[in-house]
């Protein structure tokens, strides 16, 4: 476990290093962007203030301890001054992870059943059906989904508002129903590819000989189910669940803006209209360290599933 | 005295894109209580599937099964196959060629083993974990306490499969399938295994269907044998019978092609050529003409029924050894 | 190859003639707007599949968009592709301190996720000096194609690099070694011809990402802006679909009806593949 952990933090600090070397190395440098409308005299202090008067080295050295520390960086005003990046990740953030929290949760709510279903009746129609269907919805991108769902329901039916967002803390009931529609764009493709990975899954574990075994011994197909198929099959599940947080990451850039939802998407998206290259790196290096945790920590989770693979990262 | 397991008639068929895939055409055998009973063929003979036919393992869309499997004088044919559970652990149960698949890899030896007392006995799951130990001591393996905490892939390929053994006798059935159970072992545990399964027999009183493609294991280890070829059965007698008065060419090849530690180095060892007919397009005549020593042109054209040669001797043949034809051509 | 796949390389082969094509064919400019037919229905006199508000065709917007789509997927996944791979393929060859180093590469570019990484590439590389002149168009091409090439380069090297790990401990390459051949010949002999199935499996896959990529890109304002392309074509008529939706309904069919295409026929790929290796 300890290895992995090394191996993660290795992958952050490479990561955001590379970030932070993309920022500097810019055809276009950042002190032309943030200083370039200043005289000559107020220029220098202007470029210390932003410390792009450092190498990139130190430059980045100083922004990861800032970083760990929980200061993000500036937002630079054109006229002068800035302002913490840390307020806005504070407000941002959290509704992002509500996001995303929501669309793992439904999908997987909806996937397993529905992959167990389809796998204990391959090649019957209503397998083949719901295959089909679920191959299409996977392969439509997230926002033709949020498109279409925005137009449909938000406009023509007018049953869930199309745009924007409410907290939980102000509205439970118009928080989620802001909130199902993006949601719902963002779950739809993920059911889709949840339900194959473990359709194909459960499919191959039964036919492992231990299943035909399990028969032997008299037990139930509940009962093989639950005590000998679920966990072997559940593997790459996990694995994938991890995957796809990056994937996700992805859609709710596009997702949040949308349906103007104010979460680090839209953020993202403001920092680089206004050209905010200090909340741009913070904001990636974010998501890139998230990312890497759930990972790690699917990697983990894996191993407690999979004893064998316990055993081969020992060796 | 009727038998345990009665199986008459028995035709199994795959539907396969290639055409229907007859596996076993007509199988009538009797399974005496308390005897040993040996089945000899070679892979593509149709043992395998029809030892899982008549214990109702086998299912599948494309399976089409015909005929009466009666066990302990219940009909099992008629039965789907979660009805036939019912009969599984403590009437019938099965032991696998190959325990490294057989056996749940992330799974406990010791859930695995107390799984059948619980469910099919009912047993609380300390009182299982203690009579799963007590199994474990009875198929000689050592410390057992130890092993019900182990994962198969921490065990060797011998100990794996007497796991298999005290999982299948957990709920002591009265009959046992034995399919290939020591193809996948090492020799020298072979004979181990075999003599494991003899005192077990007689221990629990049970009868065993030794599934094998190896006439050597059959030799010390069964009552008697029914050599299976082409999906039917071509030669049934007891054991000592068998040996002593083989009547298939086919059964004679088989011996030759056992390799002899005493024969001399030199010579390549015996082996039987050609293949299994095609199990989808199977030729007029009888399936071994085109690979037997013997064949005449009647061979290839009729298809031989199953004689009795009296002593529960049971041949399909139209030329036995013994009888004049074959004489002349060896 | 059921029907299914047979449908989708065929629209495959279509939009791939069609980019090739596009310019040539008797359609109205898609730079110039119509002013006198703007938000027209399909099956208008001269509009074949209509206009969007301001009047510009949109069958031609598409067909000519084709061209610009299409070629930044190919271009991202060929080159990224040859460039991953073979990386991959080499990393996973010689095994040892290099591949650790290798391998460690690919998992920091591959831990920042895909389409953030696009962004932050094409939104830094595409930056003007001044705010008010925009960067030109073919130079945000160039640009999108470059950034999604490197996005493409670890994911396609991961892939090449396990394949070539399941086959470099096989016994056929330990005795083409032992006969004196030399390394460059089994790599392109014996290892490339049994991996290319699976990188190429997945290049088609990867072309219906960057195709959805570039789609994204557009939509958060970073993707070819004035251009013509799905993405542009997209982004264009984002806000006005509630009101006019046969405007958005034009180029979003057609992407996704190219990546249905493109997962199906990598599908198909991959499932040969798999048999070949005698999975089911």
């Amino acid at each position: 476990m300890l290895r992995q952990l090394g191996q993660a933090v290795v992958v952050v600090i490479g990561s955001t290093l590379f970030l932070s070397l993309l920022l500097r190395l810019l055809p276009v440098g950042l002190a032309e962007i943030y200083a370039g409308g200043f005289d000559e005299a107020s220029r220098a202090a202007r470029l210390k203030e932003l410390r792009l008067d450092k190498d990139p080295v130190t430059f980045y050295l100083l922004w990861l301890r800032d970083f760990v520390a929980g200061d993000f960086g500036p937002i630079v005003s054109p006229g002068g001054g800035t302002t913490p990046v840390a307020d806005k990740v504070g407000s941002a953030l959290p509704i992002s992870l509500q996001l995303m929290f929501y669309v793992q949760v439904v999908a997987l709510v909806v996937s397993v059943p529905l992959g167990i279903y389809t796998a204990y009746r391959s090649g019957k129609r209503s397998d083949k059906a719901i295959s089909y269907g679920l191959f299409t919805a996977s392969s439509i991108p997230n926002f033709v989904f949020g498109l279409l769902l925005a137009v449909f329901f938000g406009v023509t039916l007018a049953w869930l508002p199309p745009l924007g967002y409410v907290s939980p803390g102000e509205n439970l009931v118009e928080h989620f129903r802001t909130m199902i529609l993006p949601v719902a764009s963002l779950a739809i493709p993920l059911i889709a590819t949840y339900t194959r990975l473990l359709r194909a899954d459960v499919i191959a574990t039964l036919r492992e000989d231990y299943v035909t075994m399990a028969v032997s011994k008299g037990l139930s197909n509940k009962r093989i189910l639950f005590s000998h198929v679920l966990r072997p099959s559940s593997v790459t599940l996990f694995t994938s669940f991890a995957l796809n947080m990056g994937a996700l990451m992805g859609g709710t850039l596009v997702i949040e803006q949308l349906f103007t939802i104010p979460g680090l998407g839209s953020e993202i998206g403001i920092a680089i209209f206004s050209r905010q290259f200090f909340a741009l790196q913070s904001y990636v290096a974010i998501l890139a360290v998230g990312f890497v945790l759930f990972n790690t920590l699917a990697d983990i989770a894996v191993g407690f599933v999979d004893p064998r693979t316990r055993e081969r990262r020992r060796a | 005295m009727t038998a345990l397991l009665s199986i008459k008639d028995l035709v199994v068929r795959f539907r396969t894109p290639r055409g229907l895939l007859e596996a076993v055409r007509g199988v009538n055998l009797d399974i005496p209580a308390g005897a040993s009973v040996g089945i000899v063929g070679e892979s593509g003979s149709g043992k395998t599937v029809m030892s899982r036919a008549a214990m109702g393992l086998l299912s599948g869309s494309n399976v089409e099964r015909s005929g009466s499997v009666m066990f302990d004088g219940h009909e099992l044919s008629s039965l789907d196959s979660v009805q036939v559970r019912e009969y599984f652990g403590t009437g019938m149960a099965m032991i696998f060629q190959d325990p490294m698949t057989a056996l749940n890899p992330v799974r406990r030896i010791g859930t695995q083993i107390s799984e059948g007392l619980r469910v099919r006995l009912g047993m609380s799951k300390k009182d299982a974990m203690k009579r799963s130990a007590e199994l474990l001591a009875k198929v000689r393996i050592p410390d057992p306490e130890a092993v019900l905490r182990k994962f198969p892939y921490q065990l060797s390929g011998g100990m794996r499969q007497r796991v298999m053994i005290a999982t299948a006798i957990a709920c002591n059935p009265k009959l046992l399938f034995a399919d290939e159970p020591t193809t996948a072992l090492d020799v020298t545990v072979q004979a181990q295994i075999l003599n494991l399964l003899a005192d077990l027999r007689k221990d629990l009183g049970m009868s065993m269907v030794l599934v094998t493609h190896d006439l050597g294991v059959v030799a010390n280890n069964t009552d008697f044998v029914a050599v299976m070829y082409a999906g039917e059965i071509v030669e049934m007698a007891p054991t000592t019978e068998l040996f002593a008065n083989m009547k298939m060419p086919y059964t004679e090849a088989l011996l030759k092609s056992i390799p002899k530690i005493d024969a001399p180095t030199e010579k390549r060892l015996p082996v039987i050529e050609g293949r299994l007919p095609n199990p989808t397009d199977r030729p007029d005549g009888c399936g071994f003409a085109s690979r037997c020593s013997y064949a005449q042109d009647k061979c290839r054209q009729d298809r031989p029924e199953l004689e009795d040669a009296g002593n529960g001797h049971l041949y399909r043949c139209w030329y036995p050894l013994g009888s004049t034809i074959a004489r002349k051509s060896s | 190859m059921d029907l299914f796949t047979k449908v989708c390389s065929t629209w495959l082969a279509i939009i791939a003639i069609l980019a090739v094509v596009g310019p040539f064919l008797p359609l109205p400019d898609p730079r110039e707007a119509d002013f006198a037919a703007p938000g027209v229905k399909p099956f208008s006199p001269g509009h074949l599949l209509g206009t969007d508000s301001n009047g510009y065709d949109l069958l031609s917007n598409v067909v000519n968009g084709t061209r610009v789509s299409l070629m930044i997927s190919l271009v991202s996944v060929l080159v990224g592709g040859l460039i991953g791979s073979s990386i991959g393929i080499i990393s996973a060859y010689v095994r040892g301190r290099f591949d650790g180093i290798v391998s460690t590469l690919f998992n920091i570019i591959l831990s920042i996720p895909n389409l953030v990484l696009g962004l932050s590439l094409v939104a830094v590389l595409a930056t003007s000096p001044d705010p008010s002149i925009p960067v030109s168009s073919n130079r945000r091409i160039f640009v999108i194609m470059l950034s999604l090439t490197f996005v493409i380069i670890p994911i396609l090297g991961r892939i090449a690099r396990g394949a070539t790990l399941a086959w470099v401990n096989r016994e056929f390459v330990v005795a083409a070694r032992s006969m004196g051949m030399r390394d460059k010949d089994i790599i392109f002999k014996h290892i490339v011809p049994n991996v290319l199935p699976a990188i190429y499996s997945v290049g088609f896959l990867a072309i219906g990402v960057v195709i959805v990529a570039e789609g994204s890109l557009s939509l958060l304002g970073v993707g070819v802006v004035d251009g013509v392309s799905w993405g542009a074509m997209i982004a264009r008529v984002a806000g006005e679909f509630t009101y006019l939706p046969h405007s958005m309904y034009v180029p979003v069919t057609v992407l996704a009806l190219s990546v249905i295409a493109c997962n199906q026929v990598g599908d198909h790929l991959r499932s040969r593949l798999d048999l070949r290796e005698g999975k089911i």
